[in-house]
């Protein structure tokens, strides 16, 4: 404790912030200035210091999403995010937001399938309040009985308005569950309906007690006061340490529960194409292949320049276009193409158009001067990540939280630059080749 | 915690900072989506998507490389009664940032190949539009406010109208308006904003807006589960400036600002879990401000969603915040302008919605103070004045049942 203390305050006059980087590929340079350090109570602690910021940012990061949400109760990680905000014995239900916007402050949370993240963004001076309230809400949250069930109907109006309203979102989470099958990465972050509806007082408190333990998060801060240090060790240091069950997930399926998913839907204007394909992760499965595939998506989209826009949009096949894909996953991920076709093109023709783009990108691979394209398009603006109020704490604290180390955050822009035409060649191979996919049609009905 | 009072760079608002080797700029004119020749909706929408793709001597392939090349996002856009354009890069990629807005703002190519792309992005986009409930209701609302006005109309065009749509440069009938912000030196700026806002076309005289008016209660059917509402009422109560102005900001907030302590998230959200946000607040369209919010909720509660806003609207009118609520808010307000500074976008957004309001640049440091000297009779004075729940009308989109 004593030696990342002091450390941390001896740091920030030899970082400072981070100079502008020559070039991403010789970046010598952190891009962040990030501080680690470990409290006895077992919190991992992320300072970023911004000593001339008159705003700070403080986030909870919880190593758990859905993914860890009990048998036959998807969306219980969600469910118990919005709990957080009902009270603990020192603040009624609803105080925690009310007194951070009395500071002037925003404070929000989100939950994805690998964490649960609480933020607030405060002037500098507010920092202490915020932390004594968050620390307080980690231990103490109530979880109120009678605050359960119109927050369970709150939580069925945001799935409404998320999904059930939308047909294109229906049919994403349709897609997925038929990719996955019962894998946990399947569901709906949100939850199934009759999963919502079945959640009890003792599945929150159960997954808060198993999950909500300091071990088993990650806290950063960019900004605050001189003393933000001595505030972490006093406020944090003093959550008890306490046993927690850590993230587990099965491993991703070989197979995709069906090759193909059609679904038609009254009211769609236009089909809607989604090729997806279960691919590994910067943490899981056949990691080398994360960044080349991360290029890859620079090599399909991208602008006018890239695979999708010259194969598809130019011929007049398709409306729009996309690839997309995230290295950042606490288990395996997915690497999807998606493509709207115009309105007078018959679907087959189109995705007979990405089957021949597809073959031609897994027989020869791109070329190096597409590979060199797409890093340099990656990492040239690696530094406007610095000029945004959340977006340092943001990818930092994701980064950790996914259980990846600081140094992919710090310097992703050197390891992207490091990826190979030969490498994006083999990770497309293995994926898009081989891996596990499906096919998915939206069409009017 | 002071607030920044913006350097003028000719004549836009400059606030410097040099936290991040980066520049933001932000600038426009009024017009944009209400000079849409009737019939042709969406052609200032499609002009300003166009302006990205090729001028001078890039077509748009080159012009898009050499924007992603250096990490430049340049965009321009419509509004209903405005046409904004922005910049963000790097401070070393500046003069290349201003160049090629520069070029795209004096010289588009509008080339066959992107006009045909983008006119079928954007006509595959409004068909998309028809499949969601907000869309719908708000839509539905600006018909029944504004029935026949300019203003009105679907600001990026149906599909019908965008297929119609001329490829031009978007009129400019009023003088640019621009604010910066980030580590850039004064004179390096100026030259940049110089060049970018160089040959404006002549003025021309903007058509009047009507006054909005109530309509009651619109229904869009729609086939699903939850029911879209946008609701409102012309803002004219509302003093475009001083006191005034700022007591009636207070008030809505209370009553609608869609964070935890406001009377609408407290009653249909909290209390009653009828929905998972609902706001409302001021909508600034120069001659005739209206005061717009919305919210969804599902179909069989769409009755008691409208009676809860409708009594809401009618106890603020009445009897103005409690003491403790305009203690709340404005400590918010006064408090979040700070924040509006955190980084260059946000800052820019904030310069420049001052500017198009007709602010001096002090205000931005003076308001924080003005808003706590305000007195529990201002703003119940102001809210009586702001709303009238006579008014408030409703568009609907979904399946509601029992109204």
């Amino acid at each position: 404790m004593r030696l990342p203390r002091r450390t941390a305050i001896a740091m920030p006059a030899l970082l400072a912030l981070p100079r502008p980087l020559a070039a991403a590929a010789a970046q010598d340079r952190p891009l962040f200035g990030t501080e680690l350090s470990t409290l006895p109570n077992g919190l991992t602690v992320a300072r970023i210091p911004r000593p001339d910021s008159p705003v700070a940012v403080h986030m909870i990061w919880v190593k758990a999403g859905s993914i860890q949400d009990p048998e036959k109760r998807s969306g219980t990680a969600h469910f118990l995010e919005h709990m957080m905000f009902k009270g603990t014995p020192t603040l009624p239900a609803g105080g925690f937001s009310r007194a951070i916007a009395r500071m002037g402050g925003a404070d929000n949370a989100f939950t994805s399938q690998d964490v649960t993240a609480y933020h607030q963004e405060i002037a500098a001076e507010d920092l202490a309040r915020a932390m004594r309230m968050e620390a307080d809400r980690f231990v103490h949250a109530l979880i109120p009985d009678d605050e359960i069930a119109p927050e369970r109907e709150v939580v069925i109006e945001e799935r409404r308005q998320r999904t059930d309203n939308s047909p294109r979102s229906r049919f994403r989470e349709a897609l997925t569950a038929a990719l996955w099958g019962d894998h946990p990465r399947g569901g709906p972050v949100i939850g199934w309906p009759d999963d919502i509806r079945a959640i009890t007082r003792d599945d929150l408190a159960g997954f808060h007690l198993a999950r909500y333990a300091p071990g088993n998060a990650v806290l950063v801060v960019q900004g605050g006061p001189e003393e933000t240090p001595e505030l972490i060790a006093e406020i944090w240091g003093s959550v008890p340490s306490r046993a927690f069950v850590a993230r587990s997930e099965p491993p991703p399926p070989a197979a995709a529960t069906l090759p193909r998913l059609e679904r038609r839907e009254r009211g769609i204007g236009d089909p809607a194409f989604i090729r997806a394909w279960i691919a590994p992760s910067l943490t899981t499965g056949d990691t080398q292949h994360a960044l080349p595939l991360e290029i890859l998506t620079g090599v399909f989209g991208g602008g006018p320049a890239g695979r999708l826009h010259r194969a598809l949009i130019e011929p007049g096949l398709a409306t729009a276009a996309y690839a997309r894909y995230d290295s950042e996953s606490a288990g395996a991920s997915e690497f999807s193409l998606l493509a709207a076709p115009r309105s007078d093109v018959e679907p087959g023709r189109l995705e007979a158009a990405i089957d021949a783009l597809l073959g031609e990108l897994i027989e020869h691979g791109p070329t190096e001067a597409e590979v060199a394209r797409a890093i340099r398009q990656a990492t040239s603006g690696a530094l406007l990540s610095l000029d945004s109020a959340q977006g340092a704490a943001r990818v930092v604290g994701s980064t950790l939280a996914t259980g990846l180390s600081l140094d992919m955050a710090e310097f992703w822009p050197k390891h992207v630059a490091a990826v190979t035409a030969p490498q994006v060649h083999v990770a497309a191979q293995a994926v898009l080749g081989r891996g596990p996919s499906l096919t998915g049609w939206l069409l009017p009905a | 915690m002071t607030l920044p009072i913006p350097a003028l760079v000719g004549d836009a608002w400059f606030w410097r900072s040099d936290a991040a080797p980066v520049v933001s700029i932000r600038w426009g004119w009024p017009g944009g989506s209400r000079l849409d020749p009737e019939g042709r909706e969406g052609e200032a929408a499609l002009g300003a998507a166009l302006l990205t793709q090729g001028a001078g001597d890039l077509d748009a392939t080159a012009f898009q490389e050499a924007l992603r090349d250096r990490a430049i996002s340049l965009s321009f856009w419509a509004e209903r009664d405005w046409f904004g354009g922005a910049l963000r890069c790097l401070s070393d990629a500046l003069p290349e940032a201003v160049r090629l807005a520069a070029l795209a703002l004096s010289a588009p190519r509008f080339d066959d190949a992107p006009v045909q792309q983008t006119r079928a992005r954007m006509i595959a986009q409004a068909r998309r539009e028809k499949e969601q409930p907000r869309i719908l209701s708000a839509r539905a609302f600006w018909d029944g406010i504004a029935p026949g006005n300019p203003i009105a109309r679907p600001v990026q065009g149906t599909a019908e109208s965008l297929a119609a749509a001329v490829p031009r440069v978007p009129a400019r009938p009023g003088p640019a308006l621009a604010a910066a912000a980030g580590a850039v030196a004064p004179a390096t700026l100026a030259a940049a904003l110089d060049m970018l806002l160089a040959g404006t076309e002549p003025p021309r005289a903007a058509p009047v807006l009507d006054a909005p008016r109530p309509f009651g209660r619109a229904v869009v059917p729609h086939a699903a589960p939850q029911s879209a509402i946008t609701f409102g009422h012309s803002g004219r109560g509302v003093p475009p400036s001083g006191r005034g102005w700022d007591a009636a900001q207070v008030a809505l907030r209370v009553l609608g600002g869609g964070g935890f302590g406001a009377r609408l998230m407290e009653r249909v959200r909290e209390r009653g879990g009828l929905a998972y946000g609902i706001s409302a607040g001021f909508q600034t369209i120069p001659g005739a401000g209206l005061i717009v919010g919305g919210t969804a909720t599902a179909n069989a509660n769409v009755p008691r969603v409208l009676d809860l806003v409708t009594a809401e609207w009618r106890r603020m009118a009445e009897s103005g915040p409690a003491e403790a609520e305009i203690a709340d808010a404005t400590a918010a307000m006064a408090g979040g302008a700070v924040r509006a500074f955190a980084d260059t976008g946000r800052a820019v957004s904030a310069l420049l919605a001052a500017r198009r309001m007709g602010r001096a640049p002090e205000d931005i440091a003076a308001r924080p103070a003005r808003l706590r000297s305000l007195t529990v009779a201002e703003v119940a004075t102001a809210a009586r004045a702001a709303l009238d729940p006579e008014a408030l009308s409703f568009a609907i989109a979904g399946e509601p049942v029992g109204l």
